[in-house]
């Protein structure tokens, strides 16, 4: 279009003349309007200043439009109105010129254009809005101040205009522009996205609420820009990941969507307005994601059997982004993962009989170890994934092959693992490590639903090391305990701390022995002797099965004991447990060798060899008799004895028995000086084990009983199925009962008539 | 903009008088200050001519914005909304008004045109401080104003206002 290259300005109106005030200020803004490169001078400025106020001030200012009627408003009314309508009807015009002008643009030159015109126009409205300044202060707020809608401040005024004339008009022509901008990013051409940013803000300026101008909204924005961006971009991508996934695989479009997710969020960053992040994501999520989301969890199987690590995690970060998007993830992950531990469970099962406790435990934490990690890596360390984890792991450690011959095995097995690590033996394992490996059996502790089984056999074997000192440390105990407590709570390890707490009673107890013999000064050297004394309700252990008439000198020592601790303890009632009694003898007799043997025997042994004292020979009843020993006692004795060479038996039959003799063998020889002859059998601890076991249903029993007691106390009256539920929820802690057990048990009390039916 | 303190601006009054001020002085009129800004540091070294201000009237206005040039920006509507409702003016400000009336309303009009709200407040302040208490009489009187109603109408008037009269 021409125009004028540069505007003339007029000679300064007479402020009474709208005629030659407009004339005036029209010349002054198309200078702005159009020239405004050319600079502007300060007496033009304050020329167009000056006209504005000395219109507006004018006493007899005649309006074209009130040439009648404004004499009678002087005074009440303003002048301005004029001016305004002035101002508009130049705006239309000057818009009107842009429209035409843009028909001759399309696509990037169109986008050129609007950017440049706005920005010329934008510009202008803020300079046109500082030289009507005295129309803003003046007509413009009383008009507003009186609530007359559509009448705006200079500088709305021009972004309205623009909205109404030219916008509205070329809006969608600039959109598809842009659109085809950045489907040519899109497609990897280089582009000059500061021009979109430009659009974006102009589109978003005109965003004017209708009721308060001081206030924006981004309705304009919304509808002219947001709308058609989302849906050129749904459209992009569903077309082109349906075109790659048919082409490549899933590991492949779990890279590409990735990658178009991050350039997605990075472009609202460069170039678009941040109230499009979220609706932009969402449409990114479905096209890319939600459609194909199928397809991505049908490869998450294939994933997990190749432990692809990475790829797990992308496409765990790609599903977290769609509702309900992990939900099949989850549940493939936790049968694959009961699974693992079943087949790790097999490897180490083909000898159930023989297995070790630790190779058990070890395939179980293996599993668990490898899924934890999966957990931690790929998953984001997600509470739910770590739910699928543990349920998984609750199935496979309490119902795998090993359980079938008996459900207790997993918490058997634990427990001995557990012993063989704190018992002092060459397990390997340092003391500095004792605390992880520890920490590691209470991941598979966490998982045992059968804790009493635990507890029972843990108590068992805590008391053997504790009777026999054989505890790696006192610390390890002690922190297992504190786990468990931790674990299950005070009930839970009560018993367990009163062992430990009758040990080291009886510390101080045997040091009071001690300084009491030393008082009595005995002509003979009394036995160096010590005693542990074990409450009877805390200790699960089983008075001897045999009788026993200890040595004389064994039993003048426990009578001395006795006496003392009676005499401290009024009424209490001792009873000894031989079978746990151990001690040391000193071999004299041994021609070959300078430094005497010393033998570590149990009290029944002890009780045999001390008979060689008298004679070198004895027959088997007068030892039966002499001990008191039952045969079963008096064979396990003796046979270690004869096996090690201590005695000879004649004649030399495998099993000791009647009618045979033994002889004290005097040419004994051992590479070691101090030997142990107190070894238990393997038919000791089978028995034991069964033993154990059979407590445990017998205890169980009692549990329920008197959890049942316990809830019909509290509730009087009870539904015999509620009275079920309620306990199985109280016990579960504890172990899994069956409803026929708990059936069973309230049959018994019944009987008892503790609570009646009816 | 850098080293607003330093910066001097030329001002013509309209009878061709310049008078050269700290150009963050002459910014306490919005009117300067929004120019300066539109048309940038280049203009800074044009004379700005004020056709409208005559030099006694312009230099007053300055040497109240001199003296009020570290004020702070009063754009808060409630600021202004409370200055408003008082008619209470500071002690230098009333000092500075102590001018004859020409002299008075010839501030309160260049302070309008050149857009420093401020001034022209306080100029409204001292003119209605002028008024109040005094009866149409004497206000006529001290602003020599011609009574040019008729009694009828001069009567109709008073009873049209009757619920403002003091009593």
């Amino acid at each position: 279009m021409s125009r004028a290259a540069t505007v003339m300005m007029p000679p300064a109106p007479n402020r009474e003349d709208i005629a030659a005030t407009w004339e005036y200020l029209q010349a002054g803004i198309s200078k702005i309007m159009i020239n405004l490169q050319d600079g502007m001078d300060m007496g033009t400025y304050m020329g167009i200043y000056t006209a504005v106020h000395n219109f507006c001030t004018s006493q007899k200012a005649v309006g074209l439009s009130q040439a009648g009627s404004g004499a009678a408003h002087r005074g009440a009314h303003l002048l301005g109105e004029d001016l305004y309508k002035k101002l508009i009807e130049y705006l239309n015009d000057h818009l009107a010129d842009l429209l035409e002008q843009s028909k001759a643009h399309a696509e990037e030159a169109l986008l050129t254009f609007y950017i440049r015109e706005w920005d010329r126009y934008t510009t202008a409205a803020k300079y046109i809005h500082h030289l009507f300044r005295y129309l803003n202060r003046h007509w413009v707020k009383r008009e507003m101040d009186e609530g007359k809608k559509g009448t705006h401040d200079v500088y709305t005024l021009h972004l309205v205009q623009w909205r109404t004339q030219l916008f509205e008009k070329v809006s969608e022509k600039v959109m598809s522009a842009v659109l085809m901008l950045v489907e040519k990013q899109r497609n990897g051409e280089t582009i000059e996205h500061g021009q979109i940013k430009q659009v974006v803000d102009s589109f978003v300026s005109l965003g004017l609420d209708e009721h308060d101008s001081s206030k924006s909204t981004l309705d304009v924005y919304r509808y002219h820009f947001e709308r058609p961006f989302l849906e050129a971009t749904s459209e992009f991508y569903a077309a082109e990941s349906t075109q790659f996934v048919a082409e490549n695989s899933v590991v492949e479009y779990m890279k590409k969507a990735e990658s178009r997710l991050n350039e997605e969020e990075e472009r609202v960053r460069m170039y678009l307005h941040q109230d499009i992040a979220t609706p932009l994501k969402k449409a990114c999520n479905k096209a890319l994601i939600a459609d194909h989301s199928t397809l991505l969890r049908d490869e998450f199987q294939i994933l997990l059997d190749n432990n692809r690590e990475d790829d797990m995690k992308r496409m765990y970060n790609l599903l977290n982004r769609i509702p309900d998007g992990l939900d099949p993830l989850r549940q493939k992950f936790e049968t694959h993962v009961r699974n693992a531990g079943l087949a790790a469970v097999s490897k180490v099962a083909s000898d159930a009989e023989k297995l070790e406790p630790k190779v058990y435990v070890d395939a179980l934490l293996g599993v668990h170890t490898q899924y934890q990690g999966l957990v931690k890596r790929a998953f984001n360390d997600e509470p739910e994934f770590t739910r699928s984890l543990d349920n998984a792991c609750r199935e496979f450690v309490n119902r795998n092959e090993i359980c079938k011959a008996g459900s207790n095995r997993s918490p058997e097995l634990l427990a001995k693992y557990t012993d063989v690590l704190l018992r002092k033996s060459g397990t390997g394992v340092e003391e500095s490590d004792l605390d992880a490996v520890l920490t590691q059996i209470m991941t598979v502790f966490k998982y045992i639903e059968d804790k009493d089984v635990f507890q029972k056999f843990y108590s068992r074997m805590l008391a053997r090391r504790l009777v026999h000192s054989t505890s790696t440390s006192d610390d390890a105990e002690t922190s297992m305990i504190s786990k468990l407590k931790e674990a299950c709570g005070f009930e839970y390890t009560n018993k367990l701390q009163r062992m430990f707490q009758d040990m080291q009673i009886s510390k101080d107890l045997n040091q009071g022995f001690k300084d009491h013999t030393k008082s009595l000064q005995l002509e003979k050297q009394p036995l160096d002797s010590t005693y542990s004394i074990l409450g009877t309700s805390f200790w699960p252990l089983a008075p001897p099965n045999t009788t026993f008439n200890p040595p004389a000198e064994v039993q003048a020592d426990l009578d001395r004991f006795t006496r003392f601790y009676k005499n401290k303890h009024e009424g209490r009632k001792l009873t000894w447990l031989w079978q746990l009694c151990k001690g040391e003898v000193k071999t004299s007799y041994c021609k070959s060798q300078k430094t005497p043997y010393t033998f570590q025997v149990s009290v029944y042994q002890m009780a045999i060899l001390l008979l060689f004292n008298e004679k070198d020979v004895h027959s088997y009843e007068d030892i039966a008799s002499i001990t008191q020993l039952t045969p079963d006692a008096l064979d396990g004795a003796l046979g270690i004895l004869v096996k090690a060479k201590v005695l000879f038996q004649k004649p030399d039959s495998a099993k000791p028995g009647a009618g045979q003799t033994y002889h004290l063998n005097y040419d004994f020889k051992n590479k070691k000086i101090r030997i142990n002859l107190n070894i238990g059998t393997k038919s000791e601890a089978k028995q034991e084990e069964v033993e154990t076991n059979k407590t445990i249903e017998e205890d169980r029993k009692l549990v329920l009983q008197s959890a049942i007691v316990r809830i019909m106390k509290a509730r009087k009256k009870m539904k015999h199925n509620v009275l079920v539920g309620e306990t199985i929820s109280q016990i579960k802690g504890r172990f899994v009962p069956k409803v026929g057990d708990i059936k069973k048990c309230i049959e018994i009390l019944l009987d008892k008539e503790i609570p009646r039916a009816s | 903009m850098a080293a607003t303190e330093a910066t001097t601006i030329r001002l013509q009054s309209n009878d061709n008088h310049v008078i050269d001020v700290d150009k963050a002085v002459a910014e306490r009129s919005l009117l300067i200050k929004n120019m300066l800004e539109d048309l940038g540091d280049a203009a800074v070294s044009e004379t700005i001519p004020i056709p409208n201000v005559t030099e006694p009237v312009l230099r007053k206005v300055i040497e109240w914005c001199e003296h009020h040039r570290g004020d702070p920006p009063a754009t808060n509507e409630e600021e202004s909304d409370t200055r408003k409702r008082t008619t209470e003016i500071e002690e230098w400000d009333q000092k500075f008004m102590q001018v004859d009336q020409e002299m008075l309303f010839e501030i309160i009009l260049a302070s309008n045109y050149l857009d420093i709200k401020p001034l022209l407040d306080v100029g409204c302040k001292t003119v209605a401080n002028m008024i109040k208490g005094k009866s149409p009489e004497e206000i006529r009187k001290t602003f020599n104003i011609t009574n040019d109603f008729t009694p009828e109408e001069e009567e109709q008037i008073r009873r049209e206002n009757e619920w403002a009269e003091d009593r």
